[in-house]
């Protein structure tokens, strides 16, 4: 592999890294907040690419107003998620909360393919125009877009979780939830919240990558585990870690083809996920969790 | 003879040290108990003791052997029982199946043995159908054989995981705060029952806050404080101590 | 176990081999095949009961132990041209292994974490059946798998096969029954209600863990035997994912802490996309409606049964056997 195809695969794997980041991002909001993995995560992603694509497609909406339409709706699929599936849920126990996720994910997969079809969608680069070049590699715009939109999000996250009541609010919920009940903090109410934050990113990260690659309804589940890997590999605890282990994934999967088939790519974040939950479950950033007996 | 031994036990969470360098004996056939405020350390000590958490440093030494790293359920087969603060019962199964799990160490029918219902798989459950409704009888439970163990009243319930507990044929029984939400008659039926384990050849160790319990029944007290012992010795002794006294003011159930 | 439990489990047996053993001389080959799948389903859920029902272990994987029995049978008795019986041998072990492989996850691992494990070793082992051409045949999949030889018998009839199936499925029923109201399945349940309380009883539920993963890998992987020579053809596409959720939707349907409950689930689940063919006077639209919503179906059976009947089909039996026994007047005692 030369230096230029070396860097070529470094961008393509910092771009995907990005995505898995956002998608990380997701379990771990809600995974701060009810203590379980929303195995749904994924389909936020396909329900945010697929709904932009098809505003822009289907319906003729400019691209930025299909691009925001597809997050707010997807937004709003997460929140009547939580309200009609977990909310009611009496005496939640962490087992029937996951399987409920994974009904969820069922669901939501099947309707989505009933309401925008069973074919692949795209849509155009927020911005046309040719590669840039950087380090003897080319770059496509909308790859730039997806960094910036990481970016943003990060900083944004940052600033709320940092100077907000209800950023202190999450993190209180974070290290202990009983404790932040008794501390006056309604957490139903931050269930929902971390559940409608983590459809925005997920539909963020559908919406950017959907010009680069394009998504069908059953592209779900096997994002969602990627990214849950990224999660993981972070350690499931801090926002940076996710990011972190996204980008880390993204570029150990890119580059893996100099030693693995293409075909079988996929192998490697499965295999990182497999890996870290035996090896080293609370991750490459995050102090080991205690049981109390 | 000393049946249990803690020998400058510590374990810290973090920067915090939950149990201090603790040392105490348990004598076979008496009944001990640990006493402290809430957060003295007492549940991790116990957790300490029977395998499931492990210390930094320190010994503990059960009939001879250090028990330090050995896995529950070893303990258990080495005749070491417990009951948990919280109590740990298979909610969804009756009374009896609850003390049945109990006989597990004591049985042998395996998978396969079932599956096929190997000859003497039929006997031994029906002998073990019996020593649990005798266990039962032994707590007083007799009535509520068949009744999940959710739907027992709360003081049943730690019955319930005594006898689960009994089951197991300890030779040293740990039982975590038995009295916990029980009434006044509860608490009296209470020290019967550690009376009868007691006499039947089962030593005991207790972490109790019921002092009227505690002063009643045990031979002899543990007080920590903070993580650390503070004092040991008879109830009468302990009673007196300034530094225990000091330990509980302001939580002035000392005297009852 | 008293005299009554002996007449009951006699009664049962007898009622299921009678309804099982008449079925394809009512039916039509086309439903004889479909009620061979729901035996094969039938199988892998019965595995899934243990796993999920009792011991309160999830798996987001058992697709792929399917899989693993089915291609082994179909390499050895095509490619390596072994007898059956020794392929099924084989392929035994290999599902035994992967469970075992599986259940190390689950010693460190609980409820979500276990989830996600199993998930990504379903999908390596979809992948490596799609990948692995040289053995499975690739995406094209694997032809030419002959019928099941055992003795003198060839199980070539779509009607023999149905036959065999459901002997199987009823044999692993029985065996599971047996385990279940002995001490294994005690400590399954107590392993599901508090794995502290379950230590605290000297039970090892590390073993007992891997134990259980076993037992249903073997089952998935047996049912995937059986399907390979039930078809003749296999592709990678019935291992996947959406499997392995269907099989979870059937064994949360069917309810925790029984075998009857999942039975039944299995059997309405299995039939969901072939109502068209059970109810011969369903309008044509209709009946493949309901075949295209039937994941919508699934997903919305597992939100609502744990929302609303976390008991499941089992609990819904239960209340009504509460109801009855005045009638009957004798309690009974097990949970079957």
């Amino acid at each position: 592999m030369g230096v230029s195809e070396i860097t070529q695969f470094a961008f393509a794997g910092l771009k995907n890294g990005a995505i898995y980041a956002l998608i990380a991002l997701g379990f771990t909001i809600v995974y701060a907040a009810t203590g379980i993995i929303n195995f749904a995560q994924g389909q936020f992603y396909v329900l945010g690419g697929m709904l932009a694509a098809y505003a822009f497609g289907s319906l003729g909406l400019p691209l930025p107003l299909a691009a925001v339409l597809g997050v707010a709706a997807t937004m709003v699929a997460g929140v009547l998620f939580e309200l009609a599936a977990i909310r009611p849920k009496r005496n939640p126990d962490m087992l029937s909360l996951i399987i409920i996720t994974i009904g969820g994910s069922i669901l939501i997969e099947s309707l989505t393919r009933h309401a925008l079809g069973p074919d692949e969608l795209s849509m155009p680069a927020f911005t046309p125009g040719p590669s840039v070049g950087l380090l003897g590699a080319a770059i496509e715009r909308q790859t730039l877009w997806v960094w910036a939109l990481m970016v943003a999000v990060v900083a944004l996250l940052s600033l709320v979780y940092a100077r907000t009541r209800f950023g202190r609010a999450m993190r209180a919920c974070a290290v202990n939830r009983e404790a932040a009940a008794l501390m006056g903090i309604d957490t139903r109410r931050m269930v929902t919240a971390s559940f409608a934050m983590a459809a925005a990113l997920g539909a963020m990260a559908g919406v950017a990558v959907i010009p680069l690659t394009p998504i069908a309804f059953y592209a779900g589940p096997g994002m969602g585990v990627k990214g849950f890997a990224a999660a993981i590999l972070g350690g499931l605890g801090s926002p940076m870690a996710a990011v972190a282990g996204g980008m880390v994934l993204g570029l150990m999967e890119s580059m893996s083809v100099a030693f693995v088939p293409s075909t079988v790519r996929d192998v490697v974040p499965l295999g990182v996920l497999l890996v870290v939950l035996l090896v080293r479950p609370q991750g490459l950033f995050g102090r080991a969790a205690r049981e109390k007996v | 003879m000393r049946l249990l031994s803690v020998r400058g036990l510590t374990k810290r969470f973090g920067g915090l040290t939950a149990v201090d360098s603790v040392s105490f004996d348990v004598e076979q056939g008496s009944i001990k108990a640990l006493i402290g405020p809430n957060g003295a350390g007492k549940s991790t000590l116990f957790n300490c003791v029977t395998g499931f958490e492990v210390p930094e440093s320190g010994e503990v030494t059960f009939d001879g052997k250090s028990t330090v790293g050995t896995r529950p359920h070893l303990l258990v087969r080495d005749g070491m029982a417990r009951t948990f603060q919280n109590t740990q019962l298979f909610e969804e199964m009756t009374a009896a199946e609850n003390v049945l799990v109990g006989l597990h160490s004591r049985t042998r029918t395996g998978m396969l043995a079932a599956a096929f219902r190997l000859p003497g798989t039929g006997a031994e459950e029906r002998a073990s159908r019996e020593e649990a409704s005798r266990l039962l009888r032994m707590v007083g439970l007799e009535a509520e054989v068949d009744v999940p163990a959710a739907d027992l009243p709360h003081g049943h319930r730690r019955l319930l995981e005594i006898a689960r507990a009994l089951a197991t044929k300890p030779r040293l029984l740990l039982i975590d705060e038995p009295a916990a939400g029980l009434n006044t008659a509860e608490t009296g039926e209470l020290a019967e029952v550690l009376y009868r384990i007691r006499d039947l050849g089962t030593t005991l160790l207790v972490v109790e806050h019921d002092m009227g319990l505690v002063m009643e029944v045990s031979d002899e007290i543990v007080v920590l404080n903070q993580g650390a012992k503070i004092a040991e010795g008879p109830p009468r002794l302990i009673q007196k101590d300034p530094l225990v006294i000091e330990a509980y003011l302001g939580e002035a159930e000392l005297d009852a | 176990m008293g005299r009554r439990m002996a007449i009951v489990r006699a009664g049962c047996c007898l009622a299921f081999a009678v309804l099982v053993g008449v079925a394809p001389f009512a039916t039509e080959t086309y439903l004889t095949r479909i009620l061979t799948f729901v035996g094969l389903n039938v199988i892998v859920v019965t595995g899934l009961a243990l796993l999920f029902g009792y011991a309160g272990q999830i798996s987001l994987g058992h697709a792929a132990f399917f899989g693993i029995g089915a291609y082994t049978s179909a390499y050895l008795t095509v490619t390596a041209a072994w007898p059956w019986p020794v392929a099924l041998a084989c392929a035994v072990a290999l599902s035994a292994l992967g469970g075992a492989l599986l259940a190390i996850p689950s010693l460190k691992l609980k409820g979500h974490y276990l989830a996600m494990a199993t998930l990504g070793f379903g999908e390596i082992m979809s992948i490596a059946f799609r990948e692995g051409d040289a053995v499975t045949g690739g995406f094209d999949g694997f032809t030419g798998i002959g019928p099941i030889a055992l003795g003198g018998i060839v199980f070539r009839s779509p009607e023999s096969m149905y036959w065999l199936v459901w002997a199987v499925a009823g044999v692993a029923l029985l065996l599971s029954w047996n385990v279940v109201s002995l001490r294994p399945g005690r400590a399954m349940r107590a392993l599901h209600g508090s794995e502290l309380g379950a230590m605290a009883c000297g039970i090892d539920t590390v073993r007992l863990k891997v134990q259980v993963f076993v037992l249903s890998a073997v089952l998935a992987g047996v049912s995937g035997v059986l399907y390979a020579h039930a078809v003749r053809f296999i592709s990678p596409k019935p291992f996947n994912l959406e499997f392995s959720v269907l099989l979870v939707a059937m064994a949360v349907l069917g309810g925790t802490g029984s075998l009857v409950g999942p039975l039944s689930a299995t059997v309405l689940l299995t039939l969901v996309p072939y109502v068209g063919a059970i109810a011969p006077g369903l309008p044509k639209e209709v009946a493949s409606t309901i075949k295209d919503w039937a994941p919508d179906i699934y997903g919305l059976v597992i939100i609502v049964v744990m929302l609303f009947a976390p008991g499941g089909v089992a609990g819904v039996f239960r209340r009504a056997g509460a109801w009855l026994r005045p009638l009957t007047s004798a309690p009974s005692k097990e949970r079957a």
